[in-house]
């Protein structure tokens, strides 16, 4: 074989190799691997149309979500705008509400005061009616009065006229029984002046009356709540004064027994009282370490007297000015006031409280009864102690001037009255009881006017009444249940007075 | 007939059975895999589109480094497939079960690979060294316009062979020429044509033919290929670049011996089929040192092996590369010391 023939067969050789190849590789595996991969490459292609797809309309879907949100953004502000409105209405509506209620509130008012009014105006009509014919019935009683009063009043002319005829004849009377009375006195001028007495009438001078023996009880008025701690007849009446526990100075007629008037104003109990000689004022002492002075006639407390710094136990008036008081109280002083200045002008002292005072006729000396039983006199203008005497025991509880001034009777706890003598100061009577004690450091007795009786109450309840110029009991009086306090006899001579604990006040005669 | 060779070349089609690497599977269960054909003249990158869709559900997230690798060996993605597969496949596997991996570019063994246009890039430039060692330079490469050179890539892509006919004349690549392509084509007034043209171009006595020769090595010796054992480093092939010089003379044809003679001298020993006067040497250079002389145990072009005495110019008229480059697989065992 030649070379060229041997390259040939190598050819063949390696062509036949080829196709070999081929059908063992590409040719048996190539249909099956082409007929996998279609559905891949397919599905592949179609999941990119599937993609491509869905890209647009994603897109549409953004651009329609765009103007979405764009036309909700419009809409939300004009929700809000909205929103802002209705609420707005709705504040308009609540207040116009509100408005509402208030306005058929004020209705509903109007309309019940108009309803009153309608019935006030039918009350009224029907008033008015009736009074139309009241007045008719009163014209008619008018006239008929009127008729009534000419008929009485040409009556009355007529008895006038009587009466003055018959006035005409008594002033004639009259006229004639005067110069008779005239000659009279004429008479007894000349008679008395013969007397050698001249009796002049003055202003202010006592009034002699003949005192009685007081025995039966007029009246038992209850004068004050608690104790009545104090009694004094007005000058020359039967007017008594009172003063009690209660704080009040009470006025009472004693004839009636009824209560005049009532004087308020005192801060404490009414120890002691004094009236003024022309029954003006009257001055209490009191436990309120002051003195109260009242108007009578206003019943309004004209001074307060302060100074003293205990209680205030006594007190007297001169009768002669009556613009000095004098006070004795705890504090162990006398004090001797001016009525016209409102204060004190002097002060006395000593050892011994005072329980009782008493003012000369002249005014000018102050008797005082002290605790030690002496009895004490003071010159009021000095202030100095002009005399003193023994005079009980035990505690002088009352000091009081006679009428005449020239007597001084004294009662002590030792239930001792003694009289004194005022110039000599020596006892002239001395009087005892056996039932009769003395209740209170500051017991009150006293003499009657016309100097001949002397009236002290006890602690049991009676008063007892002894005769000074016979110098024994001439009455005892029981009336009073509880212990006597306090005894006054009226300047008339008639009544006798007592007050005890209980505040109650009886009146003899 | 000549036409039939060259067809058959560029048909030619290896069954790849992809598997996803392991480490690579993010869904369960496992994806089946992928059954491509892959074109011997073309390139694994370029199989990517068509491997992906079967397993990008199964990918684990994040960036894709792909690469491929037989048994655990990863493969080089500029060598041509065909030639992979002669190479590293002693007993043909139909399908070639390869490994695709989407994660861990061995970056020290494989340079990086950018997709198409790297492999692109590859063929080009091989072209222009291919040109270089026919023409002596390669300025007709470089000259031609870029959508020529688009196209002829994609031709080659497509494995579309018409195409590449009309195109790579642009090339002037010199031929060598070859009496029996024009003899095995019966008529062909267009080889007949073509072949004056070529003749004016380059004929020459001495021509210079681009040669890449992969030598794999083995250190035993096998009866079967059955029981090559699997390649597991790159260091086991050596790879030559290197021309082959074509000596025209009258009355000797250069054959396929001759040529892998001047590439491998030392491996003197062939194969069954030897020509006699030289077997006699041979044998004596064997019985001396066989041991010592490595042995050729296999040669593959485009996967098939021939006669050595096969004319040399009709190998590289028919089997060679698009990009004017023969491959030529060799199995050897190599020399002890």
């Amino acid at each position: 074989m030649s070379q060229e023939e041997k390259a040939m067969e190598a050819i063949k050789d390696a062509l036949r190799a080829l196709r070999k190849r081929h059908l063992l590789e590409e040719g048996a595996h190539g249909p099956a691997i082409s007929a996998l991969s279609r559905p891949i490459i397919s599905q592949g292609s179609e999941w990119k149309e599937k993609t491509e797809k869905l890209e647009t309309e994603l897109q549409q879907c953004y651009k329609a979500q765009s103007r979405l949100s764009e036309q909700l953004v419009i809409e939300v502000a004009e929700s809000r705008t909205s929103k802002a409105i209705l609420q707005e209405k709705e504040l308009l509506i609540n207040d116009l509400q509100k408005e509402l209620t208030q306005r058929r509130e004020e209705c509903t008012q109007i309309q019940e005061e108009l309803e009153e009014k309608t019935k006030m105006v039918d009350v009224l009509i029907a008033e008015n009616q009736e009074i139309r014919s009241q007045l008719e019935e009163m014209t008619g009683r008018v006239q008929k009065a009127e008729s009534e009063n000419k008929m009485l009043i040409d009556r009355w002319m007529l008895q006038k006229m009587q009466d003055a005829e018959r006035l005409n004849e008594a002033n004639d009377l009259y006229e004639e029984m005067l110069a008779k009375l005239k000659a009279n006195g004429l008479e007894t001028l000349a008679r008395q002046q013969v007397d050698g007495i001249v009796r002049r009438n003055e202003d202010g001078t006592d009034h002699f009356v003949e005192s009685t023996i007081p025995s039966t009880c007029g009246h038992r008025i209850h004068a004050h709540e608690g104790g009545c701690g104090s009694i004094i007849f007005e000058y020359n009446s039967g007017t008594l004064f009172t003063g009690g526990q209660d704080r009040a100075v009470k006025m009472w007629d004693t004839n009636s027994g009824a209560l005049i008037k009532s004087l308020y104003g005192s801060l404490g109990n009414i120890l002691d009282m004094a009236v003024t000689h022309d029954n003006k004022s009257v001055i209490a002492a009191t436990s309120s370490n002051n003195l109260f002075v009242w108007d009578v006639s206003s019943g309004r407390v004209r001074h307060t007297l302060t100074g003293h710094t205990d209680k205030v136990c006594a007190v007297d008036v001169s009768k002669f000015s009556s613009r000095h008081v004098v006070s004795a109280a705890y504090d162990r002083t006398i004090k001797l006031w001016d009525l016209h200045k409102g204060y004190c002008t002097n002060t006395v002292l000593f050892t011994s409280n005072c329980n009782a005072i008493c003012l000369s006729i002249d005014g000018l000396t102050v008797f005082s009864g002290h605790m030690d039983g002496n009895l004490r006199l003071w010159d009021i203008q000095t202030g100095k102690l002009l005399s003193e005497v023994a005079g009980h025991s035990s505690a002088v509880t009352s000091v009081s001037l006679s009428r005449n001034g020239n007597r001084i009777l004294t009662s002590g706890r030792d239930n001792v009255h003694n009289v004194f003598d005022t110039r000599t100061l020596e006892i002239c009577g001395t009087l005892r009881a056996s039932g009769n004690r003395l209740a209170s450091n500051w017991s009150r007795s006293c003499i009657s006017p016309d100097d001949d009786y002397v009236a002290a109450g006890s602690a049991d309840g009676t008063v007892h009444v002894w005769s000074l110029s016979k110098g024994n009991i001439v009455s005892i009086l029981k009336e009073q249940t509880s212990a006597i306090l306090c005894c006054s006899w009226s300047g008339i001579g008639k009544p006798l007075a007592s007050a005890d604990k209980n505040g109650y006040v009886c009146t003899w005669t | 007939m000549a036409k039939e060779a060259v067809k058959y070349v560029w048909e030619g089609a290896i069954p790849l059975q992809i598997h996803l690497h392991k480490s690579d599977v993010a869904s369960h269960p496992a994806p089946p895999p992928a059954l491509v054909l892959a074109p011997r003249i073309g390139y694994l990158p370029l199989l990517i589109p068509l491997i992906k869709p079967y397993f990008k559900d199964s990918l684990p997230p994040g960036e894709d480094s792909i690469w491929f690798d037989y048994k655990g060996f990863p493969l080089k993605w500029y060598i041509p497939t065909g030639v992979l597969f002669d190479l590293l496949c002693a007993e043909p596997e139909r399908p070639w079960n390869l490994t695709i991996h989407f994660r861990g570019y061995p970056s020290n063994i494989l340079i990086p690979c950018e997709g198409e246009d790297s492999v692109k890039w590859n063929f080009v430039n091989s072209l222009k060294e291919a040109q270089y060692i026919i023409n002596g330079n390669c300025k007709n490469v470089m000259n031609m316009s870029q959508s020529d050179q688009e196209d002829l890539w994609t031709s080659v892509m497509n494995g579309d062979l018409d195409a590449y006919t009309r195109l790579s004349p642009k090339l002037k690549m010199g031929t060598v020429e070859d009496e029996f392509s024009r003899k095995t084509s019966l008529s062909s007034p267009q080889s007949q044509q073509v072949v004056p043209e070529t003749e004016v171009a380059g004929q020459v006595k001495t021509a210079r033919i681009p040669v890449r020769l992969y030598v794999r090595s083995l250190n035993k010796d096998f009866e079967n290929l059955e029981d090559v054992p699997v390649i597991d480093t790159w260091d086991d092939i050596s790879y030559l670049n290197s021309p082959v010089e074509f000596l025209r003379e009258e009355g000797k044809c250069f054959t396929l011996r001759d040529a892998i003679n001047s590439l491998l001298p030392e491996f003197m020993g062939d194969r069954a089929q030897t020509s006699g006067e030289e077997r006699s040497i041979d044998d004596t250079e064997e019985a001396d040192g066989s041991r010592e002389m490595g042995e050729i145990k296999l040669v593959r072009i485009q996967g098939i092996e021939m006669k050595l005495e096969v004319p040399f110019s009709w190998v590289v008229n028919n089997l060679m590369n698009p990009e004017f480059y023969l491959h030529i697989s060799v199995l050897v065992k190599a020399p002890q010391r």
